[in-house]
């Protein structure tokens, strides 16, 4: 009796112990896997030389990954010891964990790990062949230099960018999917027929998009000759644009037009360029169809009897939409304005099959500025620099979720 | 109670085996590419006597080298022709040819951090700024000794890019350049006299003029292109960073007048851009017959002849400025992989491959020009000789200015972009360019 109750008291600190120590190996396993080497052959041939390798190279990396492991572990093997004692509790985090195990392991290896491999990374100067040299803050501290110093302005140009892009996309998208999914919506025939047609550019690859409204976007495109077959209708004589390469801002158009003018050295005033706008144009069009299906969903899911309740008060249809679809879609339009948004400010495969980023950096965008610096397109390999870039950008992506969670959330009433 | 215990062991022992199965297993697929003998050659890796082969260098035996680049068909059946003839003369060494046709530097510094890279590869100078610092190219030095090949033998300009610190890292295997291309029905219409050898700058705005004054034709197309420009930058006494790549000379005076002799004549109209005569670039504006003018180089012959063969046009060398003529270079090298195992035998395909007898074939073809300044007058097509022959002037170089090349070019080309789209002035575009290209060069 005396020696059970003894058991029952000791066990949850034996599993405590297993646990920390579990989570110790387990993270350092993981570490080791993703520890910065400088490969080759020679170095990958066997185990043994990988692990020398990693000695010789990744030895602060797997210290700042073990004081992070002891404190997790420490967090975990608590949890641990307190849950232990009660049985049903035990039993359940326990086959939970069993269950999540498979799952866990690959993410923590393929995505924790690389994480924190890239957070590693951001704080040192590496080329991925010779050991990385850590340089404190300075890769965050280039990043940003373009406030203050006109000649490295290619990252706050890239944020400048996207920021208009997010402003402008994701409002147009969200509205241009509300407006198709009421449509859609509508008690017409052949519906099958419209949300395949509708839905088509969603399914096609981007890439295949991209490079058909290369060709709309031709000087000698169909853009251009629509326009001026438009134009000339009203006797108006359409000038051609060479849509993709053309640097001017919006602002600086209209300012322009009105005899002002914006220098180049003021690049920041002269908003979006017609090229970036032409990019936007595009994504409106093939993004906007997928949030279509989502907004479709919701519509579908509204309740009938609130439209007859309304229509039994005199409501018009205008009314209905305003005062009952719109407010019921909310929870859906938080949804796609915040997945509208990351997607916004991590926009990549069409400035890279496009515009490389031109004419003139108007189409930069951190990803693929990103890109270009860590597979080295323009100069030596820059992975540390790159890996912090793509940071800045993940903790932008973060705060404007938040915000947008806190806002939009708020007065999102469930029925 | 006890079982639930024993399960919680046997999971942790699990995932932990699970772990350190992962954990041997990583480095192992790399293994896999690398050839079966492996362990017989690195014992013996200079062999006195190759048995009925004339192969110049002692190679290992049983070497298998894999041999990548990208390109088309077309430049994929000049490799494997080489390879052919190579194996005529060192039958002991198997050439597994593995094209990437795109994207290959991105896969290839992806490939040389895995462990995976081929032994023998191109090298442009973004592959010799990614590999050859970090020790990732073999130095040629003394496999060259070893096999008799002399940096001599080479163009000289096509040796800058790949020498780092008294070292050569790659050697070219083709070239192009520049020349004036024009058509001489323009030149009829506006009833002057076609372009000699003597040409200035000044006798190539001259005839802008007139033909852009036909209304027929543009006068000259380029595009606000750093390459383009370099011609006119080098024959007025300039470049866009110091010899020693560390400093920025795009404000010099130098590149300055040129720029403003290529700005006058964008706005006196005698220079148009490709796309503002509605071609997508400055070669279909010729074949298009929307231009008179043009500065191209040795894929016009191809593209000629397959898109617009009913159009004539001739080639000159390109024109001369006020200091010298000069004209600018692309070109490409190959290297091998510091990592090979058989490095001589690498060593001794590189040298067929950029060696006089194989590029003397290649020529033939009229895929590309001899890095050997002896076989210039292999060329076959005449116009295709007279846009090579600028390669060949004492101050024509590659526009090369060491790691950051990209970003130099790229600020000048951006510089050129603002003045043409009247944004800035000259001044004010190549200052803004000096600055910008400087702080790449600093490592910023």
């Amino acid at each position: 009796m005396h020696n059970k109750t003894k058991s029952v008291q000791s066990q949850p600190l034996i599993a405590a112990i297993i646990s920390f120590v579990a989570i110790f190996i387990i993270i350092m396993a993981i570490a080791i896997i993703n520890a910065p080497t400088m490969g080759g052959a020679k170095v990958m041939a066997t185990a043994a030389s990988y692990l020398q390798e990693v000695k010789r190279t990744a030895l602060p990396f797997l210290g700042i990954v073990g004081i992070g492991s002891i404190a997790l572990g420490f967090i975990v093997s608590r949890t641990v010891f307190k849950i232990w004692p009660n049985k049903r509790n035990r039993s359940s985090m326990i086959t939970g964990y069993a269950f999540l195990a498979p799952y866990l392991i690959i993410t923590l290896i393929f995505t924790v790990g690389v994480i924190l491999f890239a957070l590693y990374i951001s704080f040192n100067s590496y080329d991925i062949f010779t050991p990385p040299q850590w340089v404190n803050l300075d890769n965050y501290k280039n990043a940003f230099r373009g406030f203050v110093d006109p000649a490295s302005k290619d990252f706050v140009q890239s944020l400048y960018n996207v920021f208009w892009y997010t402003l402008i996309v994701v409002p147009l998208q969200t509205a241009a999917a509300i407006f198709l999914a009421v449509l859609i919506n509508a008690p017409i025939r052949m519906k099958q027929f419209f949300r395949t047609v509708f839905y088509g550019p969603s399914v096609t690859s981007s890439v295949v998009i991209t490079l058909i409204f290369m060709w709309f976007y031709l000087k000698t495109g169909y853009i251009n000759f629509f326009l001026a077959q438009f134009f000339g209708v009203f006797g108006v004589d359409w000038q051609n644009i060479l849509w993709l390469g053309d640097p001017r801002g919006l602002i600086q158009i209209i300012v322009t037009s009105l005899g002002g003018n914006i220098p180049s050295t003021q690049w920041y005033l002269r908003g979006p360029s017609i090229a970036w706008m032409s990019i936007m144009f595009q994504n409106i069009f093939t993004t906007a169809p997928t949030f279509m299906i989502m907004f479709l969903a919701a519509l579908q899911d509204i309740n009938p009897i609130l439209y007859e309740a309304a229509a039994i008060d005199g409501a018009t249809n205008w009314q209905k939409f305003w005062k009952i679809t719109l407010p019921l879609l909310r929870p859906i339009i938080l949804m796609v304005v915040v997945l509208g948004t990351i997607g916004s400010l991590q926009v990549f495969d069409q400035v890279y099959l496009a515009t490389s980023g031109g004419p003139l950096g108007t189409s930069l965008t951190p990803v693929y500025l990103t890109f270009r610096e860590a597979l080295g397109a323009q100069g030596p390999i820059r992975m540390g620099y790159a890996a912090a870039l793509a940071f800045i950008l993940a903790t932008i992506i973060f705060i404007f979720t938040y915000v947008q969670r806190r806002f939009i959330e708020r007065g999102t009433e469930q029925y | 109670m006890k079982t639930k215990y024993y399960v919680l062991i046997s999971i942790i022992v699990v995932m932990s085996m699970l772990l350190a199965a992962c954990a041997k297993a990583t480095p192992a697929p790399t293994e896999a590419p690398m050839v079966t003998e492996a362990p017989v050659a690195t014992e013996a890796p200079v062999v006195t006597e190759a048995p009925k082969s004339t192969c110049p260098m002692a190679v290992e035996p049983g070497a298998t080298i894999v041999f990548s680049g990208w390109g088309d068909t077309t430049e994929q059946k000049i490799y494997t022709d080489s390879i052919e003839r190579f194996k005529a003369i060192c039958p002991d060494v198997t050439v597994d040819y593995q094209p990437i046709p795109d994207k290959f530097q991105d896969k290839l510094k992806a490939m040389m951090a895995g462990g995976t890279a081929p032994d023998v590869f191109y090298v442009d100078d973004q592959l010799m700024t990614a590999f050859a610092p970090s020790g990732q190219l073999l130095a040629l030095d003394d496999l060259m000794a070893q096999g008799g090949v002399k940096a001599a033998d080479f163009i000289p300009a096509l040796l800058t890019q790949y020498k780092l610190d008294n070292k050569i890292y790659a050697l070219p295997k083709d070239w192009g350049t520049l020349g004036l291309i024009y058509l001489p029905e323009a030149f009829a219409a506006a009833g002057i006299a076609e372009p000699t050898d003597a040409w200035t700058w000044d006798d190539l705005r001259a005839a802008s003029q007139k033909i852009a004054a036909t209304g027929k034709y543009g006068g000259f197309c380029m595009n606000a292109d750093w390459a383009r420009f370099a011609p006119f930058a080098f024959s007025y006494g300039g470049a866009y960073a110091s010899a020693d790549y560390k400093t920025a000379t795009i404000d010099s005076p130098a590149v300055k007048t040129a720029a403003q002799f290529v700005a006058d004549m964008f706005k006196e109209k005698s220079l148009v851009r490709a796309a503002d005569v509605g071609a997508g670039w400055c070669g279909e504006a010729i074949g298009k017959k929307l231009v008179g003018i043009t500065t191209e180089g040795g894929w016009m012959v191809n593209f000629m002849k397959q898109n617009y063969a009913d159009v004539k046009w001739t080639a000159a060398l390109i024109p001369s400025g006020p200091k010298t003529r000069a004209d600018v270079i692309f070109e490409n090298g190959l290297g091998i992989n510091g990592a090979t195992k058989y490095p001589i035998a690498s060593a001794a395909f590189l040298f067929f491959v950029t060696g006089e007898a194989n590029q003397g074939e290649i020529v033939k073809t009229g895929f590309a020009y001899s890095t050997h300044p002896s076989q210039a007058d292999l060329v076959v097509d005449p116009n295709d000789k007279a846009i090579s022959s600028g390669g060949l002037l004492p101050d024509t170089r590659v526009a090369y200015w060491g790691p950051y090349t990209g970003k130099v070019n790229d600020a000048v080309g951006k510089a050129l972009d603002r003045v043409f789209l009247g944004d800035q002035t000259v001044d004010e575009a190549f200052a803004q360019a000096q600055a910008e290209a400087q702080t790449a060069l600093d490592g910023k």
